[in-house]
């Protein structure tokens, strides 16, 4: 059955999952997970009946809105990114036109362990996750970025990824028409110091804390693909390590938790290709401004009426923030 | 106009306090991040209101510095402020300050600093920088 896009599509879940053979889908219920700012999560519980419970993940498009890359691409990434051994949740099932999820979406497996950035950086269960954090993630991302970039399905860069992401996240900023100088003066700038362009490789596009989820033995999967693109594996690095994404551990420039070059080490051991400082750098500066432009994008989603949220209007005053840092890069 | 006492920014430090003194303990877990931020919305738009207009006077001299129009003498501050930033975004766009793109990053880090004031007080301290 079709369900509605306002409404979480309990039907049609239980009518999937009992088409994958999941015992007691007939008992599975949906509760929202906040704080996903583009998608939404639902968290589905089934109730075994032997007391136990069995939990799954729907991810679908708010009404209304539409995702970056389409939930048909995400599903697909997700499989070929097991296939390649990152830890990524079980991609189960899709509804691509909607469908019995109400809007586009799937349903994955649930990965037990905490997402939540200042818990992932300050619990103190997770210590000793922490400290092996940055060499997962080293060779999580050599992983990804070894990805067969045809088998993706992600449209071509064209011959300079970076021109493809500075001409992507401008149009992103035209579509908001919010005057922004420092961000246009950030977009001349990466035009005119562009790196040597590297053969593209599939980039995660939002590989830092917040898309991990983490357990006592540190990087439990891989989250959110939605940004997911062809480019330079390099942008994938510097965005991992831009301030915003410390959470206010600013003296640990690997997320919050660790520093470069042991980042880098891990990355090169697992296949990865060397990254050098200027290429970083430059990177740094594009992670800087695009975190300001979805921040843009996000408070304007709140005052376009599209999505009515004080926690998207705030990011608003957020943009300076990565501003400043893009600018100290810069200058 | 004038208004009796407490004036907007006292008042919104008040609102500020509740939230974050009474009404975050007291809600569900999902719900207390959340009023964080609007705890600390309600002290971010206090901040602005305690600036007053020397901030946009500063912006729209530092604009008009780098090249930008600021609309007519006699329009409000805000919206020459707005016409001249505007008329800056279109001109870095269109090239026309390629030749100086440095000496630019500089001059706006003021114009930065200024929303950092508001938003985000200390951010651009050397002690703060990673």
């Amino acid at each position: 059955m079709a369900a509605t896009a306002e409404e979480p599509p309990a039907a049609g879940v239980r009518e999937v999952l009992a088409e994958l053979g999941v015992a007691g889908a007939e008992t599975a219920a949906l509760t929202e997970i906040p704080g996903g700012a583009s998608r939404e999560t639902y968290a589905v519980e089934l109730n075994r009946g032997d007391g136990g419970s069995r939990r799954f993940v729907l991810r679908r498009d708010p009404p209304g809105a539409e995702s970056l890359v389409p939930q048909a691409g995400e599903f697909r990434l997700l499989r070929l990114a097991a296939e390649a051994g990152v830890p990524v949740p079980e991609a189960l099932h899709l509804e691509p036109a909607g469908g019995r999820f109400g809007t586009p979406g799937m349903l994955l497996s649930f990965v037990e362990g905490q997402s939540v950035a200042p818990r992932v950086l300050r619990r103190e269960e997770l210590a000793g996750a922490r400290a092996k954090l940055t060499a997962q993630w080293g060779e999580a991302l050599a992983r990804i970025h070894a990805i067969d970039p045809a088998a993706s399905g992600l449209p071509e860069p064209g011959p300079d990824p970076a021109l493809a992401q500075i001409e992507h996240w401008e149009a992103a900023l035209d579509a908001i028409g919010e005057p922004l100088p420092a961000i246009e003066l950030g977009l001349r700038w990466l035009r005119a110091n562009r790196p040597e362009p590297v053969p593209p490789a599939v980039v995660h596009g939002d590989f830092r804390l917040g898309n991990f989820i983490v357990d006592e033995r540190g990087l439990a999967a891989v989250i959110d693909w939605e940004l997911a693109h062809l480019g330079d594996p390099a942008e994938d690095l510097a965005w991992l390590c831009i301030r915003s994404w410390r959470f206010g551990e600013d003296s640990r420039e690997v997320g919050g938790v660790g520093d470069l070059e042991e980042l880098l080490a891990a990355y090169e051991s697992a296949g990865g290709p060397p990254a050098d400082q200027d290429r970083l750098r430059y990177w740094s500066v594009f992670g800087n401004l695009k975190w300001a432009v979805i921040c843009a994008r996000q408070a304007h989603d709140h005052t376009s009426g599209l999505r009515r949220s004080h926690e998207l209007a705030s990011l608003g005053r957020r943009i300076c923030e990565p501003e400043w840092d893009m600018l100290e890069l810069i200058a | 106009m004038t208004q009796d006492r407490p004036e907007a920014p006292e008042l919104l430090d008040a609102v500020a306090e509740f939230l974050f003194a009474q009404v975050r303990p007291a809600v569900p877990g999902e719900l207390r991040f959340r009023t964080l931020v609007a705890a600390n919305l309600c002290a971010v738009v206090a901040r602005e209101l305690r600036a007053g207009e020397r901030p946009l006077r500063e912006d729209l001299e530092l604009f008009v510095s780098l090249g930008a129009e600021g609309g007519a003498e006699d329009d409000p501050l805000a919206l020459r402020v707005r016409a001249a930033e505007a008329d800056l975004a279109v001109r870095l766009r269109s090239g026309e300050l390629d030749g100086r793109l440095v000496e630019t990053a500089v001059a706006l880090r003021a114009h930065v600093h200024r929303k950092l004031e508001v938003a985000r007080p200390g951010y651009d301290s050397p002690e703060a920088a990673g």
